[in-house]
């Protein structure tokens, strides 16, 4: 393999190492002490919840009844913008946060309000076990109840809670959680990356020009011409209010400066102030404009609504032009550049979402999440992109080491040595940043997508593990969590859950009187043949899958029904050329993607099955299904033996096992891809499962491959760990050669892998260089996505013990990194049973 | 390829014994019996069966082993309801126990593998070697007992073009080295003790005729990494240690690609258990700091004499 370099630098080598795993006690790690001094101060600030744009909204909905939706959601983010308090914090570069002080959640009553009243009422969000919040005086919390009153019966949820039938309820939260569509029912969508490179490129006054032009244009013939009048007039309401938004931070930044008694911050407030008066209409003359720019667009995307995963796109790329002309015009320092870099890195973790709590379950952390920042890769013609902003923002990412922004490396067969290198030595420093994905097989996902070559190879990631194209693709990624084991109950036992009887609240509906939960497609004590069970699970997921669908379909309209995103679609150009809103398909690539989870937890129990009842007769089918209706209570001969080394299993190359696996990944994405929304999105497999493997093993059954009820299902695309142990025993070669039997791009909405190797396995030279070698492997042999926890099982122990130590640990989950000592205890435990990785 | 060795374990993806990313086999048999050994299950060359208590279920919910043995109940003993140990006088080495066990709770040391099977599981990792500069590494016990296995073996590396390294006390008559030179890259071996009657002492066999090996090895060029397991109060002694360099420096005239100082860990405990053995270094009383200590300033005595010699196999940052 020929070995590519590059001249691309940040201010420190490439080889530079930042320590191998989590330092208790240690120094700070940015050489810039404001950057250090921000990022205590985030620390050690407490999460609130911020009334105010929930009062700004209301009032202005209350004032706009009558108003078609367009015009609505105008005058509220209008509403917010003129009157919300503003803020500039001590020693910040770079000014405007979501409309609400740091840290601080606002409320988003648009999309639900149920759960935040019943919450309020019966399980206060300040005596939750973890991710806690804490409404500000008794007044507020009242305040809250009674706005949130007003609401009920306007919200989206609303909308779509009088569409869903019995069908559809019984399999999603509201019924037996097979399938949790949560996220996009009680809360926005986001999961997009906006075109930064148009925004630079007209600013926001270039914007709202273009808004005049069409709606002058608009063509009375059209039969879409209210849809698209009422469009534009919305857009242009927010467009200019976010223009005098940004002069409200011109202005207080001028009266902080003349009250400044230090004249070196005197002359950063005056900076600020100017900055902020050149990107309020206008466009960015240097690179912290552009950046202050960039912070504006972002957190206002948070104001218009709550969808997280809003992402950065390829940052490295769009902001490169801004950084050189800077550079050669103007002689801007690298280190000032990258001192910036690391001031916006810290910024971007102050957007705090509060999330009802089953969302919550799926996912912890009290940051909106999701913020992936896409780095190197391809340009448009297949060529190596790296720059020096590449390695810059990964100098910043080790300087900062916080949960934002999701930093993520593309690497291909040509990524440069240099660049290689400092990849690993951010993921060896042990914070749980980059994610690293592999254009080979993303690139062929983006295709199948409908795009071009080139368009592809523009690709970015999007939340966790998404693959999205910026500025052009609506994808509703992370759209459902799917428990494919719980699927697994109704396959065993004719159509039924496992525990299924009289003390069920669904048993009048789904129990008795010879009805069942989902079709009854066999039960283990009756298939003949091993091939009857696949046909069973092929039947089964088709039918969960239809139910599921088929209601996101409904969530996803009552998007466009009572939230359109008039703000957001100016950042689209096929929304603004054609005068569709996001949420009515304005963007030139539409998609959703639901995720299936426990798909390893599938695989076990089918090679279980498939050895031990069909191929070796060591026991049959009904014994296997007493077990684990039992939850193999008397059944501890048959739990010791699928849990031991005597039966295939998924994770150790064994091609018996990762068959299985291949299957249940196909039949998947086979029911999943290639149906149609409303919308006219494409819907688009993922299989990850962020965290909700944890919540959704509370709620399944025991299930064959040795996993007792209540544990966890497997976690994204690893093998299986139940309470017996780990079913990998092979290391982390087996694992790979497993995981590259089946064909990512078929998992078009992404695929996500966790690896865990102790700190003294990557020390030293050689231990780098090894990561360095498994990973250039890795990428060779397919996977799409894979992110590294370095990280002892016994560091995570002194953690649990010692939490004020570790007060700053991050530890990778899934597609994000997040504070170790604030995870729920479930989630701890399974983090540290998932396999260690040995040399 | 018919040729086939005992097997008692492949570790792919390790690091320490070799450059780069490898696959390892550990063969059994071994001419030696060094008291610290954390191999135990290596020493002999038959499969043997290891017993994993904590694997065990309980005698009351399952007693397959005592069911399938024919030597019957006698020949296993149970602790607190748990299969603790089998009497070794009893066992045939049937395996009807290892079959009808459900857990893990019995395990097989050593399992007959042609070279054709091996190399089916090295094949899968060669990306990781080409890209590492890694390979395959033998090791054991020694694989020296199994000769025959390792040269058809490394011949089938060599064929495709896989770095081979041989992990071995050199603790045989030469022609059994010799024959491997052909076929192999890369050496690793001990250098335990100067002293050979210590060396009988500790080791069970005298030391003339490893060292007369790492002379010729040397003498001929073979590229060898050496070793010195440093076990406090056995070979820690500056006699030994000054006897050691100037062995390096004068015998092999410093033809070592480097020396490895590995600092003694009560390792193997459990499996000496599993095996119904006795492990002898259990009365070692040590102060771990002191020991690393000390185990640093030998380093950089050897440095000091010319020698490259690390603490452990890597460097370290």
């Amino acid at each position: 393999m020929g070995t590519t370099h590059t001249n691309a630098s940040g201010t420190e080598p490439f080889d530079k190492n930042y320590c191998v795993g989590y330092q208790v006690h240690h120094e700070d790690w940015s050489p810039y002490p404001r950057i250090n001094k921000l990022r205590q101060t985030f620390l050690d600030r407490g999460y609130d919840i911020d009334v105010e744009r929930l009062r700004l909204v209301t009032e202005s909905y209350q004032a706009h009844e009558g108003l078609p939706e367009k015009l609505k959601v105008a005058y509220a983010f209008e509403n917010v913008l003129l009157h919300c308090g503003i803020y500039i914090y001590e020693d910040d570069l770079i000014v405007g946060d979501i409309a609400a002080p740091v840290k601080a959640a606002p409320i988003y009553p648009e999309f639900s309000v149920n759960w935040i009243i019943d919450e309020i009422l019966h399980h206060p969000f300040e005596q939750r076990e973890h991710d806690q919040f804490y409404i500000r005086t008794e007044a507020e919390r009242q305040e809250i109840l009674d706005l949130c009153a007003w609401w009920q019966g306007r919200t989206l949820d609303d909308y779509i809670n009088a569409r869903l039938d019995d069908d559809q309820l019984k399999g999603s939260e509201a019924g037996k959680k097979i399938y949790q569509t949560n996220l996009y029912h009680y809360a926005g969508t986001g999961h997009l990356a906006v075109d930064y490179a148009r925004l630079m490129r007209l600013g926001f006054g270039g914007l709202a020009a273009r808004a005049e032009e069409k709606l002058a244009a608009l063509d009375m013939h059209d039969a879409h011409y209210n849809d698209k009048r009422e469009f534009y007039q919305g857009m242009l309401i927010m467009l200019r209010a976010v223009s005098k938004y940004i002069l409200r931070y011109a202005a207080l930044a001028g009266e902080m400066a003349a009250a400044e008694a230090d004249p070196a911050r005197r002359t950063e407030l005056e900076a600020i102030a100017a900055n902020c008066r050149q990107v309020a209409a206008g466009t960015p003359q240097t690179f912290w404009q552009a950046l202050q720019l960039f912070n504006f667009a972002t957190m206002l995307i948070c104001v218009e609504s709550n969808g997280h995963s809003i992402s950065y796109g390829r940052m490295d790329q769009w902001l490169y032009p801004y950084y050189a002309a800077d550079r050669e015009k103007n002689g801007l320092d690298k280190a000032f550049a990258l001192e910036l870099l690391e001031v916006e890195y810290v910024k971007l973790n102050n957007p705090t979402k509060l999330k009802d709590a089953g969302s919550m379950a799926l996912r912890n952390g009290r940051g909106f999440g999701g913020e992936s920042l896409t780095i190197g890769g391809v340009d448009r013609d297949g060529n190596d992109a790296t720059n020096d902003l590449t390695m810059l923002m990964l100098e910043a990412s080790a300087h900062t080491r916080m949960m934002n922004p999701w930093v993520c490396v593309r690497m291909h067969e040509g990524t440069p040595e240099e660049l290689r290198v400092k990849a690993v030595e951010c993921i060896r420093a042990g914070y749980g940043h980059p994610k690293l994905f592999n254009d080979a097989p993303a690139i062929r996902g983006m295709m199948r997508k409908g795009m071009s070559l080139e368009e592809a190879r523009d690709y970015c990631v999007v939340g966790c593990v998404e693959i999205s194209l910026p500025g052009r693709e609506y994808g509703w990624h992370d759209a459902a969590y799917v428990n494919t084991p719980k699927m697994m109950e109704m396959v065993l036992n004719g159509g039924r859950c496992l525990d299924c009887g009289p003390h069920c609240p669904r048993w009048a509906r789904c129990g008795a009187q010879g009805k069942q939960l989902g079709p009854d497609t066999g039960s283990l004590d009756r298939y003949a043949s091993f091939d009857e069970v696949c046909r069973s699970v092929d039947a089964q997921f088709e039918y969960w899958t239809n139910q599921m669908c088929t209601s996101l379909c409904v969530i996803e309209d009552a998007h466009r029904a009572r939230k359109p995103l008039p703000y957001v679609s100016a950042l689209f150009e096929d929304c603004m050329e054609s005068g569709r809103d996001l949420t009515e398909g304005g963007a030139k690539y539409n998609g959703i993607g639901p995720q299936a989870s426990g798909m390893a937890t599938c695989a076990d129990s089918l090679a279980a099955i498939k050895q031990l009842v069909f191929d070796e007769r060591r026991c049959t089918g009904a014994e296997l299904l007493a077990a684990v209706k039992a939850n193999w209570a008397g059944y501890e001969k048959l739990y010791a033996l699928v849990n031991s080394s005597k039966v295939h299993h998924y994770g150790n190359d064994d091609d018996y096992a990762d068959a299985l696996f291949k299957f249940m990944f196909e039949t998947y994405c086979k029911h999943i891809a290639g149906r149609k929304s409303p919308r006219g999105a494409t819907f688009s497999p993922g299989v990850y499962s962020v965290n909700a493997n944890v919540a959704m093993g509370l709620n399944t059954n025991a299930s064959v491959d040795g996993r007792k009820k209540g544990e966890a299902i497997s976690d994204n695309m690893g093998p299986v760990h139940t309470d017996a142990g780990s079913h990998d025993i092979s290391g982390p070669t087996a694992i790979v050669n497993s995981l590259a039997k089946v064909d990512h791009s078929l998992a078009t909405n992404g695929t996500l892998m966790n690896l865990r190797f102790p700190e003294d396995a990557v020390a030293g030279t050689e231990g780098r260089d090894n990561l360095v070698h498994f990973i250039e492997e890795y990428m060779h042999k397919g996977p799409m996505h894979v992110q590294f926890n370095i990280m002892s099982a016994a560091t995570m122990r002194a953690a649990q013990k010692k939490p004020e130590d570790y007060k700053d640990m991050l530890v990778r989950v899934a597609g994000y990194s997040a504070y170790f000592v604030e995870l729920g205890k479930p989630l701890q435990k399974d983090l540290i049973q998932r396999t260690e990785l040995h040399f | 390829m018919a040729e086939s060795g005992i097997v008692f374990n492949i570790q792919r993806y390790t690091i320490h014994d070799g450059p780069g990313l490898r696959t390892e086999l550990f063969l059994k048999g071994c001419p030696l019996h060094c008291r610290w050994c954390s191999n135990p299950e290596g020493l002999c060359r038959q499969p043997q069966v290891g017993v994993y208590r904590s694997k065990c279920i309980g005698r009351r919910a399952c007693g397959a082993c005592v069911q399938a043995c024919p030597a019957g109940e006698e020949a296993f003993r149970f602790t607190v309801g748990k299969l603790a140990g089998i009497d070794r006088t009893l066992c045939t080495d049937c395996l009807a126990c290892l079959e009808a066990c459900p857990s893990d709770a019995l395990k097989l040391w050593g399992q007959r593998m042609t070279v054709d099977q091996c190399m089916e599981i090295i094949r899968r990792d060669r990306g990781y070697y080409e890209r590492s500069g890694g390979g395959v590494t033998v090791s054991g016990g020694d694989p020296l007992v199994q000769s025959d296995f390792v040269a058809a073996l490394f011949a089938a590396c060599r064929a495709e073009g896989i770095h081979t390294c041989c992990e071995s006390t050199l603790c045989f008559a030469w022609p059994v080295v010799e024959r491997l030179l052909p076929v192999t890259d890369l050496w690793i071996s001990d250098l335990k003790m100067m002293d050979s009657a210590r060396h009988r002492h500790y080791t069970g066999e005298g030391n003339a005729l490893i060292l007369r090996n790492l002379q010729t090895l040397a003498s001929l060029g073979q590229e060898l990494i050496l070793r010195i397991p440093i076990i406090p109060g056995v070979n820690d002694d500056r006699a030994n240690i000054e006897a050691s360099a100037a062995f390096i420096r004068g015998q092999l005239g410093g033809r070592v690609r480097c020396l490895q100082l590995l600092s003694f860990m009560r390792l193997g405990t459990e499996k000496y258990k599993s095996l119904g053995m006795s492990y002898q270094m259990s009365d070692v009383r040590m102060n771990r700091r002191a020991f690393q200590r000390k185990v640093g300033l030998i380093a950089a005595y050897f440095n000091s004499q010319g020698i490259h010699c690390l603490v452990g196999t890597h460097e370290k940052d």
